[in-house]
């Protein structure tokens, strides 16, 4: 599926005519692309975070999936937490987020979507890459072993990084779009 | 204040939307979700008409970008509505303003004359306190960024003061022939810190910026964490409004216009100074 979005994102960098040098701006088009890939890998980490919490997951496997996870994110990417009783933000690192998701040892974790999702513009930041940030809605519910369920709906804003790489394939040197996750800031809703 | 407009809105814009997820055993109406102005680039969007009815972003090239038809059905939904402060009057009349047929407003991500205040926290010798930054968005060669262009930390406040020299200050001042006794009398200077200000020149005005930097190097202030955020606009001429998000149920939520004042050149400042704690 990566691999397929990766040729998707590369595809539609050769139809628009893309060239290497002084890319200021990204047409409609190609941000659609790079949208469903940002997106792709939202619903990956989703899944993910599913498993990791899952008590059904040996061990070792959460370990790996861990991994796999963290390679959809930037170095050093942050979780910012708030609720509804307490405004400051509590951080936590990303690895330490998903140890603390394992170890919590929920004997079922549900992660739902809402069909409502937000992706900003992309904004073009000093270092030349692209910064856009895509709110999401989940419905957390996580059943303990002796019948508690923790539930909460959260407000998901993840800050996603664009950057135009080169590949080669065949000898020859293809640009292709990289979409990587940051931050993610989560707030606890009313709704 | 009703919150009529805002389901006003919501009829308008929403019939085809009002469906009811079903997740499992799980039931829940998106259509607020919808109705959230969910981020200020969405704000950006709504106000200027940027955004279709299924929340799709608009370009220059799609038929009801910016149109006047679909900016009359976002703007009003704009607004807080729920307790607000704001009058039916300026509501009215900004709005009349952004959106005339003939010169329509638009607002700018990157036209200036917006700021952020962001309420930290902060820990000051030990103790946790409120600070407040204002930041800005700085254009670069490359891209863009924000920077920290004031803050607001009342221990700083407290101690180190705009000195008031409104009035004559016949007390506190080194006489003008301390020069010839080798200014022997600057203890003087020193001796009550409460007035020092008083002894710098006309224009002094402390700069809590720099003082912010400097303690945070001596290791005296140590960053905690975030807590509030929100933003005032200057952009539209002649008058000023505030953003504040609302997490809240409803459809008239996330990111709202929460103050609006019609002000002129000199208000403008005044009330960039009032903000800045200047």
């Amino acid at each position: 599926m990566k691999r397929l979005s990766l040729i998707l994102i590369i595809l539609s960098g050769m139809a628009f005519g893309y060239t290497a040098q002084a890319q200021t701006d990204i047409s409609p088009e190609r941000k659609k692309a790079i949208d469903s890939l940002a997106m792709e890998k939202i619903r990956d980490l989703g899944k993910y975070i599913s498993i990791i919490g899952n008590k059904q997951t040996p061990f070792s496997e959460a370990k790996r999936v861990i991994d796999r996870t963290l390679e959809l994110f930037v170095e050093d990417a942050q979780m910012g937490v708030s609720s509804l009783a307490r405004d400051e933000v509590t951080y936590y690192g990303i690895k330490e987020y998903l140890e603390r998701l394992m170890l919590l040892n929920y004997d079922k974790v549900k992660i739902e979507w809402f069909n409502i999702q937000y992706i900003s513009d992309l904004e073009l930041q000093p270092d030349g890459r692209y910064v856009g940030v895509i709110t999401i809605f989940q419905r957390f519910e996580g059943t303990s072993d002796d019948g508690l369920v923790y539930k909460d709906v959260t407000k998901k804003d993840i800050t996603v990084y664009v950057e135009r790489k080169q590949t080669q394939i065949q000898g020859k040197l293809i640009g292709f779009w990289d979409v990587l996750l940051g931050d993610i800031r989560v707030v606890e809703t009313t709704k | 204040m009703t919150p009529f407009p805002a389901i006003l809105l919501l009829l308008v814009l929403l019939p085809w939307y009002a469906q009811t997820q079903s997740m499992g055993e799980f039931k829940y109406d998106e259509t607020e979700l919808y109705a959230e102005t969910k981020q200020v680039n969405q704000f950006f969007r709504r106000f200027n008409g940027e955004e279709d009815k299924q929340g799709e972003r608009l370009y220059a090239k799609d038929k009801d970008f910016r149109t006047y038809k679909l900016r009359k059905k976002y703007v009003p939904g704009l607004f807080n509505l729920e307790n607000s402060i704001l009058t039916d009057a300026a509501k009215e009349n900004f709005s009349a303003l952004v959106l005339d047929k003939e010169d329509p407003t638009y607002l700018d991500f990157h036209g200036g004359a917006w700021l952020c205040e962001l309420k930290t926290v902060f820990t000051y010798q030990g103790v946790e306190d409120e600070l407040t930054m204002f930041l800005v968005l700085q254009e670069e060669e490359v891209g863009s960024k924000w920077v920290i262009d004031g803050i607001y930390f009342e221990p700083f406040n407290d101690v180190l003061k705009q000195p008031d020299n409104s009035n004559f200050n016949d007390s506190k001042f080194l006489h003008p022939l301390s020069h010839e006794l080798g200014f022997m009398n600057m203890f003087r200077v020193f001796n009550e810190s409460d007035s020092l200000e008083y002894f710098g020149n006309r224009e002094f005005k402390p700069d809590y910026l720099s003082l912010f930097f400097y303690e945070i190097k001596k290791g005296r202030l140590e960053y905690k964490t975030v807590k509030d955020l929100k933003f005032h606009f200057f952009q539209i001429d002649g008058w000023y409004f505030e953003l504040t998000y609302y997490n809240r149920d409803g459809y008239n939520s996330g990111w709202l216009i929460s103050n609006l004042l019609e002000i002129d050149e000199k208000n403008r400042d005044i009330l960039l100074n009032y903000i800045y704690h200047e």
